[in-house]
């Protein structure tokens, strides 16, 4: 109870800045936008390549923007000096990353509010709930291990350098499920007629588990200076 | 100094132990009836990966070890088997594409294959654990920051493997471990086993090495702290 009240104090102190200070979400949702005006002119989309490419140029927007998002996250508490203080209060390091954690998932989640709409309009995507729900069901381990990783990269020089460079390749896991599964749902194919082990979002439900626990586990060792 | 004097003989060890693996390659092992003279690249290819996941482990090992008991003897473990480990995973990699090259008719559009994609995933993170190393502020944090990194990248890379493979895959499938007992004529299993074992004994010998060189870099730190307090010392005496 102790863990969940902090971790809630927490995430809510992060929406509450970004609400004030609206900084970060403008200019994610101007990034989203642009990203998708070059994948337009990159791709040559047109009616019938529009929602054909549309998973891929979802993932790649995806990914792009959580890498700022959680990039951001941690860098603005570091360049304040306010995540020692955090840390040097009675509440734990593991509860303070999952709050730091749950409001950059929320931050991309809102990221997520502008991109499928807006692919929908550009793009032509099919977005059905299931499309939804996938991307939804990935940000939480995206999330989870963005978070850890630019937790550690905003102790290091060059964090803008380095959070890419070990977050993308962790990713993949989420990249090649994730993207299967939305292909999937774009397609229009409902995922109960397919073997388990090709059911997507029973592994992305997996996933979510396993890089959760590891990432509070790992959280701990990052965190504590 | 008979440390180093021990390094050497190890390395003359390594080095008649890959003669040895050189002669089970070219000359004791058969001729592959359908690939000809370019499977013998599969006994070196399976040998350095075995090789490679092997530093890994041993990386894995040594953050656990720093992280748990504090070992600073760990985190000079996973630094050198780090280092070697990627030098390993490379070779594969090369050897790997001059295989393919041939039998695949090597394109790698066509080939994101389960094991291509994680080994390079590996890779790539494993290069990651060294700029951490390298971008951390040096000591304590960079030894913590780079041992989390080993443990979550040693997590990552079979699942990795395992998303790729239920999505496709083109890489032959295990002959060495199979339900029905090993699929190689038996002096192709001596052969594998023979290098295996010598590209092993080679990589183990480079992390040896490289655990000395960080041994006695650590060494020279030390000093360097201790001859600043020095001065101050005599002086107050």
């Amino acid at each position: 109870m102790r863990f969940l009240s902090i971790a809630l104090a927490v995430a809510r102190k992060d929406v509450r800045c970004e609400l004030r200070g609206r900084e970060l979400l403008p200019a994610l949702a101007q990034f989203i936008v642009l990203a998708l005006v070059i994948a337009n002119f990159a791709f040559d989309v047109d009616l019938v390549q529009g929602p054909r490419l549309s998973p891929g140029i979802l993932w790649l927007v995806l990914v792009f923007a959580g890498l700022v998002a959680f990039g951001r996250a941690f860098a603005a508490e570091k360049d304040s000096g306010s995540l020692e203080a955090m840390l040097l209060t009675p509440a734990g390091a593991t509860a303070v990353f999952a709050g730091k954690a749950a409001a950059a998932a929320a931050m991309l989640v809102a990221c997520e509010a502008v991109l499928l709409p807006a692919m929908a309009i550009f793009l032509g995507s099919p977005i059905s709930p299931l499309v939804v729900g996938t991307v939804l069901l990935a940000t939480i381990g995206m999330a989870a291990l963005g978070s850890l990783f630019a937790a550690l990269a905003a102790q290091t020089r060059a964090r803008e350098l380095l959070l890419p460079v070990l977050a993308l390749p962790i990713w993949v896991p989420f990249v090649v499920v994730g993207g299967r599964a939305v292909q999937l749902a774009m397609a229009g194919q409902s995922p109960s007629t397919l073997p388990l082990a090709g059911q997507p979002l029973l592994v992305l439900a997996d996933f979510d588990i396993l890089f959760l626990v590891v990432a509070c586990l790992a959280a701990r060792f990052v965190l504590d200076d | 100094m008979t440390e180093n004097r021990s390094l050497y003989a190890l390395t003359a060890g390594a080095t008649a132990a890959m003669l040895v693996a050189a002669w089970s390659i070219f000359v004791y092992a058969p001729q592959d009836a359908l690939e000809g003279p370019v499977q013998r690249i599969f006994y070196l290819h399976v040998g350095s990966a075995l090789a490679a996941f092997g530093c890994f482990a041993l990386v894995l090992a040594g953050g656990i070890a720093y992280l748990w008991r504090d070992s600073l003897r760990g985190d000079r473990l996973a630094r050198a088997s780090a280092l070697v480990g990627l030098v390993f995973t490379t070779n594969t990699f090369v050897m790997g594409m001059i295989w393919a090259k041939p039998i695949w008719n090597w394109d790698p559009s066509q080939t994101w294959d389960a094991r291509l994609t994680s080994t390079a995933a590996l890779w790539v993170i494993y290069a990651g654990y060294l700029l951490v190393r390298r971008f951390a502020t040096p000591g304590r944090a960079a030894m913590r920051l780079a041992a989390v990194v080993g443990i979550v990248g040693f997590v990552d890379v079979p699942i990795v493997y395992f998303s790729v493979e239920w999505w496709r895959t083109l890489h032959p499938g295990p002959v060495l471990v199979t339900a029905g007992g090993p699929q190689l004529p038996p002096e192709m299993l001596l052969a594998v086993m023979v290098t295996t074992l010598a590209v092993g004994f080679l990589a183990a010998v480079m992390v040896a090495i490289r655990y000395r060189i960080e041994a006695r870099r650590d060494e020279l730190e030390e000093r360097a702290v201790a001859a600043q307090l020095e001065p101050s010392r005599t002086s107050a005496s």
